[in-house]
């Protein structure tokens, strides 16, 4: 509209309908819908004939104004504006029209999808359907649907071909996937039988190596694992081993991948053994050598397992022995660097250089006695009693365990170590005490035996050592075997005996008794001498007939210097006074005699004394000088050599 | 000493079942144990029970009261032999009461059981005394300390020993046949065949006792109380051990009245 500017206002009103005398009602309520909304924004209230008037006087009548609007401009205008008018209201109407159309066109179809979802009672949808459609209120779900093909397709024969021709595809797809999974099961199935062929063989080998093991003695236990690979284990420890050793010794047999058997934890430490070694002021002279294997047609599972027996038994010994070294010190007993050294007690001053050193070492180390050292023998001795004693141990255990058992109290019982090491030492104290003191009685009594005067010596270096085969014949305890009768007198005291008869009496009647004792332990702590008097000296000694005959000595030496003065005294004051009658009186409780010559006018005294000092016995006329000057005119001595004049003769050509 | 008890029974069919088991559980073979046991008698009569208190008024003037004492018990006791397979059936080598030297066990015990005690503690009580007899006749013992012979009876079992409690897998044999003009046990031992079992099902009976010194040390009583019920709980299952009744093995003579 270029005629009309574009800041003056425009009002679309509608064409000015022909004004009718009478407005029939149904006309009348879109006119004042219009009014409503023209004027006073919906409100009909301040609309009045009045207003209305005045707005007409005020010149708010504006058809007139276009109407002169349209009269003012040039004429020329007029037919296009007319004209365009009129194209306006035409369009205006076919577009109202259309969009009617297109209003109820759109309006059928959500009609039509609202009906057709309306079988869904469960969706609200009221607010899809339009007014009018609600208002004929068609049952929901009234209608169905139904899809098919449109009935006028264009070929029939095309639609034909193309349905074989997909049927074709279909079935040779089909054929081809069912021959990819055929193969694949095949394929499956070919792969379990080589499997389960393969899982057959390692089994039959497992089974057959664990039945090999199990004939042979060894107790197979279910292992608590549910690993499919070690449902059993061997109990290779000892039944009756303490406490930490019994624990370790349980391995699982581990199936491998070609079903042989492995020892789990037994490969994990290196089997050990014992070695024992014997030094002389450092330098070793013995050395003990590898126990024996089994034989060599075991399976290889049976020697790892005997193996790891021996490893864990010997380890035990280790253990135990080290433990009681704790309680040995004062034996002479060390543990340094995880060595034990042990002192053998030898014959000068009780102690010598010797020591035997016991430890627990790799089995494939080369140290062992391959060396043919000279005490070899000794060393592989003590290897051999240390096993030999934890076995005993063992055995003791159990029947210790199967005695019955004492009504309780309320006192606890402590738990003592088994007595390898105290045997050990006790053995060798023992051997050691008795062979020191037999030595010197043999040379005594040689000496003795050479200078005319009979002895009769009788040792045995151990009592019950003597008699063990009677014991174990005469023995009626049915309930421990022979072997632990055996081994058990070795866990009690040891005692040799000697026996040696006084030079003075006839008929060698009159014995000295020497009971050598060892015990490692209360009361004795070691080896122990017991020296019993005969009567006949008691009397000498001015001892009252009525105490004890007995005294103890704890060293050889003491022994010795004893017999000794013993022996001088019985000599002196029994032989001789026998013999000189009475010309012989003693002052002194030293061996000496005084014989009474009778040279001369008057008589005189001649003392003789006798002296025994380490095998020697020595016989000397002296002075009758109690003060102590000694200087002999007559004296003799006898070494036990042969071939020498009697102890009377040599008295009597002194003395008369 | 004191016994602590508790019995369980198994069927003939599952001995050898149970005696596998308790030798895994005590880590033992099982020993044998066969034994006579020989029941005597006090001579003594009991008196008739309530007959020392007195009846009826007095006409004393009222003094102190005097505690009543109740006349004591008479209790049956018993003489058990250790015996060995080989001595059934064989004539004896002299009178079988000559002990021989010291054996690990002696031959001969004296055992006197008391009554078991009353008390809910959960396992039996009894007191009872054995006493080892080294040497001499222990009937002729019997018969001077005025006791005279009942019965007899063998036991043939096997015994187990786990940590303190002595595990007992017994049944009672007995000759069948009259005996009751017997005074005195038998010389000659019967052959071991000719033996039947009192119970005629063959049935065992399983005994597990603990013993204690004394019975005022509640801590050791305790302790040993709970060793057999954990002993209890472990051998549930396989046997049933039980508290039986106290009166079952009552061992006091009872009062007969005399019949004229």
């Amino acid at each position: 509209m270029s005629g009309a500017g574009s800041t003056s206002s425009v009002a679309l009103r509608p064409w000015p309908a022909p004004t009718k005398d009478v407005i029939p009602p149904y006309e009348l309520h879109p006119l004042v819908d219009r009014l409503a909304i023209e004027r006073g924004g919906g409100y009909l209230r301040p609309i009045t004939e009045k207003s209305l008037q005045d707005q007409i006087d005020a010149g708010k009548c504006v058809e007139a104004e276009i109407v002169h609007g349209v009269e003012k401009s040039p004429k020329n205008d007029a037919p296009t504006r007319q004209e365009r008018f009129d194209e306006i209201a035409t369009t205006q109407q076919k577009m109202f029209a259309s969009l009617n159309w297109a209003g109820f066109y759109a309006s059928n179809a959500l009609d039509l999808v609202a009906q057709l979802l309306s079988t869904d009672t469960a969706r609200n949808l009221d607010a899809s359907f339009t007014k009018g459609y609600k208002s004929m209120e068609v049952p929901k779900g009234s209608f169905g649907l139904h899809r098919e093909p449109p009935p006028d397709t264009l070929d029939e024969r095309d639609e034909q071909e193309r349905r074989q021709e997909k049927e074709k595809k279909q079935q040779l797809v089909a054929r081809g996937s069912r021959m990819e999974a055929l193969e694949w099961s095949t394929n499956c199935f070919l792969k379990a039988a080589s499997q389960l062929e393969g899982e057959v063989r390692r089994e039959s080998t497992y089974w057959n190596e664990v039945i090999s093991i199990s004939e042979k003695g060894w107790p197979l236990q279910r292992f608590r694992r549910e690993a499919r690979n070690s449902p059993f284990a061997v109990r290779y420890g000892f039944p009756e081993a303490s406490d930490h050793f019994k624990a370790r010794g349980l391995a699982p047999l581990r199936m491998d991948k070609d079903g042989g058997i492995i020892l789990d934890p037994a490969l994990a430490l290196k089997p050990k053994t014992l070695r024992v070694r014997l030094s002389d002021n450092g330098k070793d002279v013995g050395t003990s050598c590898l126990s024996a294997q089994g034989l060599s047609t075991d399976v290889a599972v049976e020697k790892s397992i005997q193996l790891a027996r021996d490893s864990l038994f010997e380890e035990e010994i280790y253990h135990e022995m080290s433990l009681e070294t704790r309680k040995l010190l004062a034996y002479g007993v060390e543990l340094r660097n995880s060595v034990i050294q042990i002192l053998v007690p030898g014959s000068n001053q009780g102690i010598s250089s010797r020591k035997i050193l016991i430890d627990c070492i790799p089995r494939d180390d080369d140290a062992l006695g391959y060396q043919n050292q000279p005490d070899d023998w000794l060393a592989q001795n003590v290897a051999e009693a240390l096993r030999l004693l934890l076995n005993h141990e063992h055995r003791m255990r159990l029947f210790r365990r199967s005695q019955l058992p004492l009504p309780l109290t309320q006192k606890k019982e402590a738990r003592s170590s088994p007595p390898l090491l105290r045997t050990l030492i006790a053995i060798l104290g023992h051997l050691n005490a008795v062979d020191s003191l037999q030595a010197y009685l043999f040379r005594l009594a040689g000496t003795l035996n050479s200078a005319g005067l009979t002895v009769s010596l009788h040792t045995t270096r151990e009592t019950s050592w003597v008699r063990l085969t009677n014991m174990i014949l005469e023995s009626e305890r049915k309930d421990l075997a022979a072997i632990d009768q055996l081994l058990e007198v070795f866990s009690k005291p040891f005692s040799g005996s000697a026996t040696l008869s006084l030079p003075s009496s006839e008929l060698q009647s009159e014995k000295i008794t020497i009971a050598t004792r060892t015990y490692i332990g209360p009361p004795s702590f070691g080896a122990e001498y017991k020296v019993t008097l005969p009567p006949s000296i008691i009397s000498v000694l001015n001892i009252s007939q009525d105490m004890a005959r007995e005294f103890k000595f704890s060293s050889v030496d003491e022994v010795k210097s004893y017999l000794n003065w013993i022996l001088s005294l019985d000599l002196s004051h029994s032989l001789i006074k026998q013999q000189y009658g009475r010309r012989a009186t003693n002052m002194s409780k030293e061996p000496r005699v005084s014989i009474f010559d009778k040279d001369g006018k008057r008589g005189s005294y001649k003392d003789v004394a006798v002296h025994i000092t380490d095998g020697r016995l020595s016989a000397a006329v002296v002075n009758n000088d109690p003060s102590g000057n000694v200087a002999a005119q007559h004296e003799f001595s006898w070494e036990g050599t042969t071939e020498r004049r009697p102890f009377k003769d040599v008295l009597k050509s002194w003395l008369g | 000493m004191h016994e602590l008890l508790l019995y369980g029974q198994v069927p003939l069919s599952r001995h050898e079942q149970v005696l596998k088991v308790l030798a895994g559980v005590a880590a033992m073979q099982p020993r044998r144990i066969l034994q006579r046991h020989i029941i005597y008698k006090p001579d003594r009569e009991p008196e008739e029970a309530g007959l020392n208190r007195p009846r009826g008024g007095t006409q004393t003037i009222a003094v102190k009261q005097t505690k009543q004492v109740g006349s004591k018990d008479l209790n049956y006791c018993q003489l058990i032999q250790q015996l060995s397979e080989d001595e059934f059936g064989n004539p004896s080598k002299g009178p079988p009461v000559h002990g021989g030297g010291a054996g690990a066990e002696a031959k001969w015990t004296l055992v006197f059981n008391d009554t078991p005690d009353t008390g809910d503690r959960g396992v039996l009580t009894r007191l009872s005394q054995n006493t080892d007899i080294i040497s001499g006749d222990p009937h002729a013992y019997m018969v001077a300390a005025r006791h005279q012979f009942v019965s007899e009876y063998y036991i043939e079992g096997h015994r187990f020993v786990h940590e303190n409690v002595v595990i007992l897998l017994h049944r009672v044999l007995h000759e069948p046949g009259v005996r009751s003009l017997a005074t005195a046990p038998k010389d000659d031992l019967p052959a071991f065949s000719s033996l039947q079992p009192l119970d005629s099902s063959g049935g065992y009976i399983l005994e597990t006792k603990i013993r204690v010194q004394d019975l005022n040390h509640p801590a050791v009583l305790e302790a040993g109380v709970s060793e057999l019920k954990r002993f209890q709980t472990q051998m549930k299952g396989c046997v049933e051990l039980s508290e039986p009744e106290r009166l079952a093995l009552d061992t006091r003579v009872k009062y007969k009245p005399q019949t004229t």
